[in-house]
């Protein structure tokens, strides 16, 4: 009675992980709840505890491989159970299932039941049992779409069955075949006709220019699906941006005041923090700029839970990151600042949790500390706004119709137009430069 | 009169019967009114006084015994035309029609053959209760030895029928109550013959192959025209024959649609839809995107209540659904 473990499941978009590391070992005893892996998913890495009793009979992935969600990637044997049949069971599943295996929801299988196992012993029993596991981890695939994928050298791993249980069917292979044609269109053809292919591919689709040389670096599921959701946002988001001038001078000198008192206990604020806590407090005055587009209707969020864009190293994959900072308007200064920080060094170093990213309202993304003036950014869904704030530049300014030297800051505001008209993101601006050109404010 | 000259079912039938009768001396009709009273259902009308009383024979209503008598004949080289007045009163006939005809050429190494018709209404619809609403295809078709044809229009009515009494077999004849008002067009000529196992093609289509026969097909078209308006696109092959039943017409379409339903009036538990799908599986095993759906009639006996009866039946609604599920799109 081998126990099947799958690569899980562990966000609602993941469809594939990477091992980054087995904590165990062949021949290891492990126990219900003990953590046997780290696998990294389109969103963070995070542990992978086993449900059963037993010691590990094969490790079938190595670290550092991505596998689709479903696919076996280790085997326990039980208590009793010799390891050698068990991992031959696994062996019988990987062959079987090398393309792809269906998706069970969880992680971990029992291929077949205590009392069932019970009532058969020896080779008999044995041999049934890699039947029941080879059943377990097989691909759906209706006929004819397994034969038109042979045919047209499509592999059933790269697709995701509509049938009934995930079965792969006809349709699902057509759709491929017609992103293949549409892909490899502007290799065949001339490269004027080429454009407009371009401008009709579908979002996923990369293109190829003949004749220039390039290296092909291997993109992480991380970058991959930046890159899924940064083209669906842009791409089905009605984006526009209004951007407004902020005196920051007052705002400046508070932050420098605060900083010399504060630093005896360990706090530097950013002048990211203030930003934050004065998009917060925006929020009470203009409900529609922390909600979201949901179809047939409007959801205008009751909690305020401000997202902050994280660059992560390039040295390391690169990619962003949006840490949550959660109930933002209701967080004093110092809180907020505490958590960024936090935030901040866990996803550089550890990575974020799925509740660090999850249930974001709005975004801030700040490009100041690159000495960046002025840029803009596009939404993070489900949000409807983002904010996009270059650095306070010390510059010539005019204050009291005088010239002189002060600092000020350009941000810019993308909207989803389905949700925010040109003049709601104005006066959310307006309220936001009230705040942050009074900064006491942000203080109470 | 001109090409397209409509006549009913019945009519076709008769003409089938009468058109044979003036060719072939051998062939003469038996059965429970077929004579005096012009036949329970009309369909020999005017036939004796054609072809006169020692051809068109009135019998006792004793199915066992006209059967047998008429299999005999067969055996002695004449060409029996055996009306039942229902499929549901040759069950009393079931030695002589199934464990003699269908075996004689077999048993008798050759010896006697069995050139005989037996004919007459088949299946539930007009509210005939559970004992006389008998679809005996199911049951019957299991019978190596014999032909079973079940045509759904007058043309192949009457074009069947003649092959039938031409045929030197055995042949059941599937006719339908519910049918014999059908009206449809029939060409002229003494020698319009369908061949057996010949389906036609009732209607192209690209997304799903339904296939049936008799009464059914109209259901099938039925559906076809309403699936037609959700954009699925239904090819309904009419098999006309199931023994011999033409499966190469129904791969060549299943190849085109990757998908199948097939439609029996029957009841599903070994039954020639069931059959027909066993076939198409093993035939189009990598062509298909789904299993072989069947729509029958439900497995209960025949309901006497009319709304009862028309759902009990593989009506276009349950085709329907059953297309959807089969294309994916329920």
């Amino acid at each position: 009675m081998p126990i099947s473990v799958n690569m899980p499941r562990l966000s609602d978009t993941m469809e594939a992980g990477t091992i980054v590391r087995w904590s165990v070992k062949v021949g290891d005893a492990v126990t219900s709840g003990q953590v046997i892996a780290d696998i990294e998913t389109d969103k963070a890495t995070m542990e992978m505890p086993v449900f059963d009793d037993g010691r590990i009979a094969s490790l079938l992935v190595p670290a550092g491989q991505s596998v689709k969600v479903g696919t076996l990637i280790a085997v326990i044997a039980q208590e009793g159970e010799p390891l050698e049949s068990a991992a031959r069971a696994a062996t019988a599943v990987a062959t079987a299932a090398q393309a792809t295996p269906s998706v069970p929801n969880s992680s971990t299988t029992a291929t077949k039941s205590d009392s069932d196992a019970s009532m058969v012993a020896g080779a008999t029993a044995e041999s049934s049992d890699e039947w029941a596991a080879v059943r377990g981890a097989s691909v759906r695939v209706s006929p004819v779409a397994r034969r038109m994928a042979e045919e047209h050298d499509i592999s059933l791993g790269s697709l995701q069955g509509s049938g009934p249980g995930g079965r792969i069917i006809k349709r699902d292979v057509q759709i491929a075949m017609e992103n293949t044609r549409s892909r490899s269109a502007p290799a065949t053809g001339a490269s004027e006709l080429a454009i407009p292919v371009v401008a009709n591919q579908r979002p996923s689709g990369g293109l190829v220019i003949a004749g220039l040389e390039s290296e092909s670096v291997p993109v992480s599921s991380k970058r991959q699906i930046i890159a899924r959701r940064l083209v669906e946002s842009k791409s089905t988001i009605p984006h526009y941006q209004v951007s407004m001038k902020f005196d920051l001078d007052q705002l400046m000198a508070m932050r420098e005041q605060l900083n010399v008192d504060l630093a005896s206990v360990g706090i530097k604020l950013s002048v990211n923090d203030f930003i934050v806590r004065g998009c917060a407090l925006a929020m009470a005055k203009h409900p529609y700029v922390n909600a979201s587009w949901a179809g047939d209707s409007i959801s205008l969020h009751t909690q305020v839970n401000v997202g902050i864009a994280v660059a992560l190293d390039e040295s390391e994959g690169g990619g962003l990151v949006v840490a949550v900072l959660r109930d933002a308007d209701r967080k004093s200064l110092r809180a907020i600042s505490a958590e960024a920080k936090a935030m901040g060094e866990k996803a550089r170093t550890r990575g974020l949790s799925l509740d660090d990213m999850a249930d974001s309202t709005f975004t801030v993304s700040n490009l100041g500390m690159f000495g960046v003036e002025h840029f803009t950014a596009i939404i993070n869904p489900p949000n409807s706004a983002i904010l996009a704030c270059g650095a306070a530049i010390k510059q010539p300014v005019i204050r009291n119709d005088a010239l002189t030297v002060g600092y000020e800051m350009v941000a810019t505001l993308s909207s989803d137009h389905r949700v925010i008209d040109g003049a709601m993101a104005a006066r959310w601006l307006n309220t936001l430069k009230h705040s942050l050109e009074h900064p006491a404010t942000l203080l109470v | 009169m001109s090409a397209l000259r409509e006549i009913e079912y019945r009519d076709a039938l008769r003409e089938a019967m009468s058109e044979e009768m003036r060719r072939d001396a051998k062939v003469f009709l038996l059965g429970e009114e077929v004579a005096e009273y012009n036949g329970a259902y009309k369909v020999s009308k005017g036939m004796l006084d054609e072809f006169g009383p020692r051809r068109i024979i009135d019998t006792p209503i004793s199915e066992s015994g006209f059967a047998g008598l008429a299999i005999g004949a067969a055996m002695q080289g004449l060409r029996p035309i055996v009306e039942f007045m229902s499929w549901s009163f040759s069950l009393v006939a079931a030695d002589p029609i199934l464990n003699n005809a269908p075996k004689m050429l077999y048993m008798s190494g050759g010896q006697f053959g069995c050139p005989i018709v037996f004919r007459g209404n088949d299946g539930a619809g007009g509210q005939l209760g559970s004992t006389h609403s008998w679809c005996v295809e199911g049951m019957f078709s299991n019978v190596p030895g014999m032909k079973m044809v079940i045509p759904a229009t007058p043309d192949d009515a009457k074009g069947l029928l003649k092959t039938a009494i031409r045929d030197d077999d055995p042949v059941f004849f599937l006719e339908s109550e519910r049918m014999l008002g059908l009206k449809g067009h029939v060409p002229e000529g003494d020698e319009i013959l369908v061949p057996f196992g010949q389906a036609r093609i009732r209607r192209e289509g690209t997304d799903c192959t339904l296939a049936s026969w008799g009464r059914p097909v109209h259901f099938c078209l039925e559906a076809a025209d309403a699936l037609a308006k959700e954009g699925i696109s239904c090819e309904v092959i009419d098999l006309r024959s199931i023994r011999p039943l033409d499966i190469g017409s129904v791969v060549r379409s299943v190849k085109k649609t990757s998908v199948c339903v097939v439609v029996d009036q029957s009841w599903s538990f070994g039954s020639p839809g069931s059959e027909l799908a066993a076939q198409v599986h093993r035939h189009c095993f990598d062509d298909l995107d789904n299993f072989v759906h069947r729509v029958h009639t439900a497995d209960v006996p025949s309901p006497y209540a009319f709304n009862l009866e028309q759902e009990y039946l593989p009506n276009a609604r349950r085709i329907c659904e059953a297309v959807r599920a089969a294309t994916y799109n329920a």
